[in-house]
């Protein structure tokens, strides 16, 4: 039945603005009903109030020996308001009527109200008391309740009107409401459309009022942001796969085809096999390293976060690369501050700092000197390895960690330029800031942690602190020991649903059944 | 030809679970001449039936096969207590990849392509594993003596000062003394890195330990193995 309305009408603002409206009206009505009664009541004391000292003036003109009886009182109070507003009616025990301008007789005593017919007008609404007098006569006065009238008029007037105005501006208010969530929308959707269609630079505008859909439409600008830079990831890779493993490629293809022509021994065969295979090893190589960085730029890994002791992995690495700087006569001091701890994966910060370590190694000159130091403010942990070495001209440093750049002076010298990229795409991840700077002499690389305090606090899963070895188990370590006794059961269930789906009616092989075969010929020894 | 340490490596049954005809032939033929028993099979239903079924030494299991994958195969097989060695190999290179891998209960990772030294000493590293699962206090090769309760290396007697580093690497040797251990092996077991550092940081730290443990000694015990790795073994 929704269908059929306006879009506008069908909008839940529209609704819930209807539902109010409908709310604030039965109250109205209630609040309506309550002053009705309220003011009826108040006014038809008043009226009684009248009522009750014009009784009592009569009955003190008798008490008080005047010469008038009460009948000639009640004829002369008629003759002053023949048609009202007082109404006055004196009739013998009987039922007679002696004096009064009230057409009927009435026999009612207390107070209560009446209509009283007039010749000229549908008749007069009138609050009256009855009182039997002692003699048996029956006195009743009345008095006019159009200002009773008047007032009920008056309510239901102010009411209808305001009640009227609430639901007009109800509808207006919901509509006006409703129209602009509904440009909202469709600015999204407009947005999601053409993304769709191909445009992915197009953001959600939004209106600078800083509301919730404000708020919205930032965080989806952020996650469009971030599916753009991953499909950036993508294509860039598939640019850098046509770029750079073409040509080794190529270079594969020559030398191979240059032995078919050429290769007459089986000595040169054999060497065109170790040429390629090295050829190969480096194609693979950087294929491997640009997959790695796609696949962290992508920031699948994130779920695998940890808290890392980064002091304890600077020293391993710093293990593992120190004699080889010995090696080549290099110094290399570091000063870890003990306790430094990060949130990341263990693996990927080793791979960025030895990366870095190497790069600083590398492209040093024997005899360089290479040094690691750690600092801790609030918030941060720097870790900044420098050398005193050649360092980056100040212009090319931006440059460094683009996929395959290379200095002009280090092409000689072997690596896939792919080293940097590698750093920076696991700093990104790890939302680490790196900053290059002039040694003078040299190049000064600082990585810039933030400390896992705030992450933590920042929620999401990052607010549970689990070690890497904890979070490893969650996900199902190696089955051993009592977990292994604990699954049994449910493995003979899951192999009992599996095997008659796979193999219906067919057998485990035993041992006899597995053909083997014998191992082609002796063993050559070397 | 793949160069070999010992001369009389230990013969394997091994179960070759691996869909791509070509892939598995240059495998299993490979292994077959290692002097290793291959048998193989090309989906996973059958994997888990045969694994089930015979008692091999060690399953090489591809990830991505018909049926039932790699991953869910293990997993089924340690879940029903079976605790063959299992050697994954996969294309799959992903940071995630290898640990899914092994806490699926996979004993090993090997990513594709590989060289065929890797596979061999992977292989007979893991087809060894049960039998050094005991308790063991001291290593021994020839007069070289690797205590594992008081972390000492001694010589002909003589006591050898080692960097803690230095002791994991001889010990991860010893351990698999007169099998080829090759590089990648020695940085995931010794150093737990699992990526390829491009400068020579293994053959860094065996020349180190060389000088420690060989020089002055007469007979080497860590040999180079060309094109393959390093072996601990008594001088031949």
């Amino acid at each position: 039945m929704f269908a059929a309305l306006p879009r506008i009408l069908r909008t839940s603002s529209f609704r819930l603005n209807v539902l109010y409206a409908g709310l604030f009206g039965c109250s109205a009505l209630i609040l309506l009903a309550v002053i009705y009664w309220t003011t009826g009541v108040y006014i038809s004391n008043s009226l009684d109030a009248a009522i009750d000292s014009d009784i009592a003036e009569l009955g003190n003109n008798l008490q008080a020996g005047g010469n008038q009886s009460l009948v000639a009182q009640v004829k002369d109070r008629v003759q002053q308001t023949p048609n009202g507003p007082m109404y006055y009616l004196l009739q013998d025990p009987k039922g007679q009527i002696l004096a009064g301008n009230v057409p009927q007789a009435h026999g009612k005593d207390g107070r209560f109200d009446l209509k009283v017919p007039r010749t000229n007008s549908p008749g007069a609404a009138v609050r009256a008391h009855g009182i039997t007098l002692p003699d048996g006569k029956y006195l009743m006065v009345g008095v006019d309740a159009l200002a009773r009238r008047e007032m009920h008029k008056l309510i239901v007037r102010v009411f209808g009107l305001s009640l009227a105005v609430t639901l007009v501006l109800a509808f207006v208010g919901g509509a006006l409401m409703s129209g602009s969530l509904l440009r909202c929308i469709e600015t999204i959707s407009q947005t999601a459309r053409d993304i769709m269609a191909g445009d992915f630079s197009r953001r959600i505008p939004t209106r600078g009022t800083g509301d919730e859909f404000d708020h919205l439409v930032t965080s989806l600008n952020a996650m469009l942001e971030r599916n753009e830079a991953a499909m950036e990831g993508v294509r860039q890779v598939s640019n850098d796969i046509a770029h750079d493993l073409r040509t080794p490629l190529t270079r594969l293809h020559q030398r191979l085809e240059l032995a078919q022509r050429r290769a007459r021994s089986v000595e040169e065969w054999r060497r065109t096999a170790e040429g390629c295979i090295s050829d190969m090893d480096a194609i693979l190589e950087t294929f491997g390293a640009l997959l790695r960085i796609a696949q962290i730029e992508s920031g699948m890994p994130v779920r695998r976060f940890a808290k890392v002791d980064l002091s304890e992995l600077l020293r391993t690495v710093i293990e593992v690369y120190q004699p080889m700087a010995e090696d080549k006569e290099q110094t290399f001091t570091a000063d870890i501050v003990s306790e430094l701890t990060v949130w990341g994966d263990r693996e990927l910060l080793t791979q960025m700092i030895a990366n870095v370590i190497e790069n600083a190694m590398k492209h040093s000159p024997t005899g360089a000197s290479i040094g690691l130091v750690t600092s801790q403010s609030p918030g941060t942990i720097a870790v900044a390895v420098s050398d005193s070495g050649p360092g980056i001209p100040a212009e090319e440093r931006a440059h460094v960690f683009q996929r395959f750049y290379r200095l002009e002076r280090s092409r000689s010298t072997p690596g896939s330029g792919l080293g940097l990229s590698l750093v920076e795409a696991i700093a990104a991840l790890h939302q680490t800031d790196i900053e290059l700077i002039d040694n003078g002499p040299g190049l000064r690389v600082t990585l810039r942690f933030r400390a896992p305090v705030q992450r933590a606090l920042a929620g999401g899963p990052l607010a549970q602190p689990q070690t890497q070895e904890e979070s490893a188990v969650g996900n199902g370590a190696p089955v051993v020991g009592r977990r292994a006794v604990q699954r049994r059961g449910g493995a003979e269930a899951i192999l009992s649903i599996f095997l008659p789906k796979i193999f219906p009616g067919q057998p485990c092989p035993s041992a006899g059944k597995v053909a083997w075969e014998e191992p082609l010929g002796k063993k050559q020894e070397n | 030809m793949v160069a070999r340490c010992q001369k009389a490596s230990l013969r394997l049954k091994i179960l070759l679970i691996e869909d791509d005809g070509e892939n598995a032939d240059y495998v299993a033929n490979g292994l077959r001449e290692e002097g290793h028993l291959v048998a193989q099979v090309a989906s996973g239903a059958e994997g888990l039936i045969c694994a089930m079924g015979t008692d091999f030494d060690l399953l090489i299991v591809d990830r991505m096969i018909p049926d039932l994958d790699g991953i869910n195969l293990v997993k089924t097989l340690r879940a029903a207590s079976h605790h063959t060695p299992v050697l994954f190999l996969t294309a799959l290179d992903g940071v995630e990849d290898r640990v899914s891998g092994l806490n699926a209960g996979g004993d090993d990772y090997l990513v594709k392509p590989f060289a065929f030294s890797e596979l061999v000493a992977r292989v007979a590293a893991l087809g060894r594993r049960p039998h050094t699962t005991a308790a063991e206090t001291k290593l021994h090769v020839t007069d070289l003596e690797l205590d594992l309760l008081s972390r000492t290396v001694r010589r002909r007697g003589e006591l050898i000062e080692l960097q803690p580093r230095e002791f994991r690497l001889l010990e991860y040797l010893m351990r698999h003394a007169g099998q080829v251990v090759t590089r990648t092996m020695l940085l995931e077991h010794v150093w737990d890195i699992h990526f390829d550092p491009r400068t020579n940081v293994v053959e860094t730290h065996i020349s180190r330990l060389r000088s420690k443990v060989d020089k002055g000694f007469g007979a080497e015990l860590i040999h180079t193995v060309r094109g393959a790795g390093y072996c601990v073994r008594s001088p031949a």
